[in-house]
């Protein structure tokens, strides 16, 4: 028998009751057809109205010390990834590379974004090693440094499609890509990537452009009130900054990408994908891969025929909203409202991993004292054992469909504030938004179908 | 649509949406009693199981009403498989689970989040016996298979909602 390794959990949600599902459907259309009738008839999203917060704070929180700080300690989690992962016990449970970057960094980082900002900026070890490397050239040239490439725009948002892909490739299809020395083999070729990468482009620009894990938490981000623009943090209209998120080549299947693949994440426990897995596995198998190799194969297809599913089906509404006229082309329209599908990725991941983070999360409690996994015990907690008893499966079920209902009502209200901004006629704007609504509908509808299926 | 319009749009939605949760909602006129805080005087402890299960202190007071006795799950493991391939053993949160592994070769049984092991050998069955009062679907493992990179998966142990 040949099976996955799957993930890095060991417990798995309930699936919803039929009857909560079937309410939350119909909330969705409910709240769907309230918001349409009652949101405001001129555009309030499209500008951000941010304005600094007291000068106290942003001196304190962005000065040289806190900077320096932030990026030491991501620096050092990033050692202890790699150096746990080569030197430590080959157990995912046990060690601190696996779940520190699958949960803790992965999802957990997510919170923060959606609550505190663009955080993960701050610690995020490449951009700190590439600003001190840029700092200590400089010092030691007499000449200055040459100045970097100008970054392709055809690249635009494909250098994070790419890191998003192969992250969700080996959580979710690589046999050895949960293993903590996967993980940290992983971790140092992702990491020499960047490097070259920001030697080429400067460090800025491929942090914000090209570096997936930033491009991929600066989009969550985007959904907080809080934004640091030089060193001055101020408050914005909440969602206001997803409005202004500049769409380039490869935004739409970035947005794809993370839908699709907690998608496939869901339905790979679901009968409808553990039913035709074997069969298309042993395909493969008589094909002359190995058995291994086969299921690695089939996998892939389903999370990549996952993903293009999510495209396809966006683009559908993307043909939609175009056919009610307006002089928008395709590719103008998927551009316009990819953004309104942040909030829906957020309602996947959330709904998704919401568990993975309250319970499998608390094991970096122990891993903090024992992050070899070799019996030490520094700081005295390499004993605690995770409590599972937090939130009964009522209190997640609620949950779960309360992240989903509300990314719906989030996306739907930015997609109506695009349509006011983009067709001056309101008819115009009120009819392409069916279209939105209809591909809204459906990916919330498949969410909580996810939901209720999850090992069913 | 005016100011009122709006509010009062909001407020029948809202008042469908509970409605509508109310209705569909079942309700819980069934098991009503506390079940789960009921311990079953439990005599039978494991035999050659490691550490053994924990003996529940039998309080027989006046007349405490019979409680049912828990079901034995089996489970059969031949060369490091399951007889019959993983099945899920579904339990209500606060019953006592009681699951007997028998094996025809040592091996070592993992109960993930409950966090117990047991250690099975031909002959001498492994017992498993506690209170499930953690919900969701939990991982049972054998790690003799995943250290030889078989499908490691004993069983699934489903703890429903009381």
């Amino acid at each position: 028998v040949t099976f996955l390794a799957h993930g890095v959990s060991v417990r798995s949600d309930l699936p919803i009751p039929e009857w909560l599902f079937g309410w939350a459907a119909a909330m969705v259309l409910i709240v769907s057809f309230v918001a349409l009738a009652i949101l405001w008839p001129e555009p309030k999203l499209q500008r951000e109205h941010w304005r600094p917060l007291p000068a106290r704070i942003s001196r304190v929180l962005t000065s040289r010390v806190v900077e320096v700080a932030c990026g030491a300690i991501g620096i050092f989690l990033l050692g202890v990834v790699v150096y746990a992962g080569l030197r430590g016990v080959q157990s995912e449970r046990a060690n601190f590379a696996t779940m520190f970057v699958y949960i803790t960094f992965w999802v957990g980082l997510i919170p923060l974004a959606i609550l505190f900002g663009d955080v993960f900026k701050a610690f995020n070890p490449w951009r700190a090693i590439g600003r001190a490397a840029g700092w200590a050239a400089g010092k030691a040239s007499r000449s200055g440094l040459p100045a970097p490439l100008a970054y392709p725009e055809r690249l635009g948002h494909w250098p994070a499609v790419a890191g998003i892909f192969l992250f969700a490739v080996a959580e979710l299809v690589a046999s050895d890509g949960t293993r903590p020395e996967g993980v940290a083999v992983a971790t140092l070729i992702y990491s020499a990537v960047t490097f070259v990468a920001m030697a080429l482009y400067g460090v800025e620009t491929w942090i914000s452009r090209g570096e997936a894990f930033s491009v991929y938490f600066n989009l969550f981000s985007r959904i907080s009130v809080f934004e640091t623009r030089g060193r001055v943090i101020g408050l914005r209209r909440p969602l206001s900054a997803l409005a202004a998120l500049k769409a380039g080549p490869g935004t739409v299947p970035l947005l794809a990408v993370m839908i699709g693949s907690v998608t496939f994440d869901g339905a790979s426990e679901a009968p409808i994908w553990t039913g035709i897995a074997p069969d298309i596995a042993n395909f493969f198998q008589d094909v002359g891969l190995s058995p291994r190799n086969a299921l690695e194969l089939a996998f892939l297809l389903g999370l990549t025929g996952t993903i293009l599913l999510v495209y396809g089906f966006y683009m559908l509404g993307v043909l939609g909203a175009k056919s009610v006229g307006g002089g928008f082309g395709a590719r103008e329209l998927a551009k316009a409202f990819v953004h309104t599908l942040v909030p829906i990725a957020l309602a996947y991941v959330a709904a998704h991993y919401f568990t993975l983070l309250l319970y499998d999360g608390q094991g970096i409690i122990y891993l903090l004292s024992d992050p070899l996994g070799d019996g030490s015990d520094l700081f005295g907690t390499a004993d605690y054992e995770i409590d599972y008893t937090l939130l009964g499966s009522n209190a997640i079920w609620y949950c779960q469909v309360g992240f989903v209902v509300v990314g719906h009502v989030a996306a739907l209200t930015l997609a109506h504030d695009r349509a006011l901004a983009m067709y001056d006629r309101a008819k115009l704007a009120v009819r392409s938004q069916y279209w939105m609504l209809a591909v809204m509908v459906g990916f919330t509808s498949l969410a909580l179908w996810l939901l209720s299926q999850a090992n069913a | 649509m005016s100011r009122n319009q709006r509010i009062a749009l909001v407020v029948a939605a809202v008042a469908v949406a509970v409605l509508g949760f109310v209705i569909a909602q079942p309700g819980d006129d069934e098991n009503g009693g506390d079940r789960a805080a009921t311990t079953p005087a439990q005599t039978d402890t494991g035999g050659g199981s490691g550490d053994g299960g924990a003996t529940a202190p039998a309080e027989t007071d006046d007349e405490p009403p019979p409680p049912p006795e828990p079901e034995v799950t089996r489970i059969r493991m031949r060369d490091g498989s399951v007889v019959g391939g993983a099945q899920d053993i579904e339990v209500t949160r606060g019953d006592l689970v009681r699951i007997v592994v028998s094996s025809n070769a040592p091996d070592e049984i993992h109960l993930h989040g409950y966090d117990i092991t047991r250690t099975p050998a031909p002959g001498e069955p492994a017992r498993f016996q506690f209170r499930a009062d953690a919900e969701g679907a939990f991982e049972i493992e054998s790690h003799v298979a995943a250290d030889a990179g078989k499908d490691p998966l004993v069983a699934r142990l489903v703890v429903e909602p009381s």
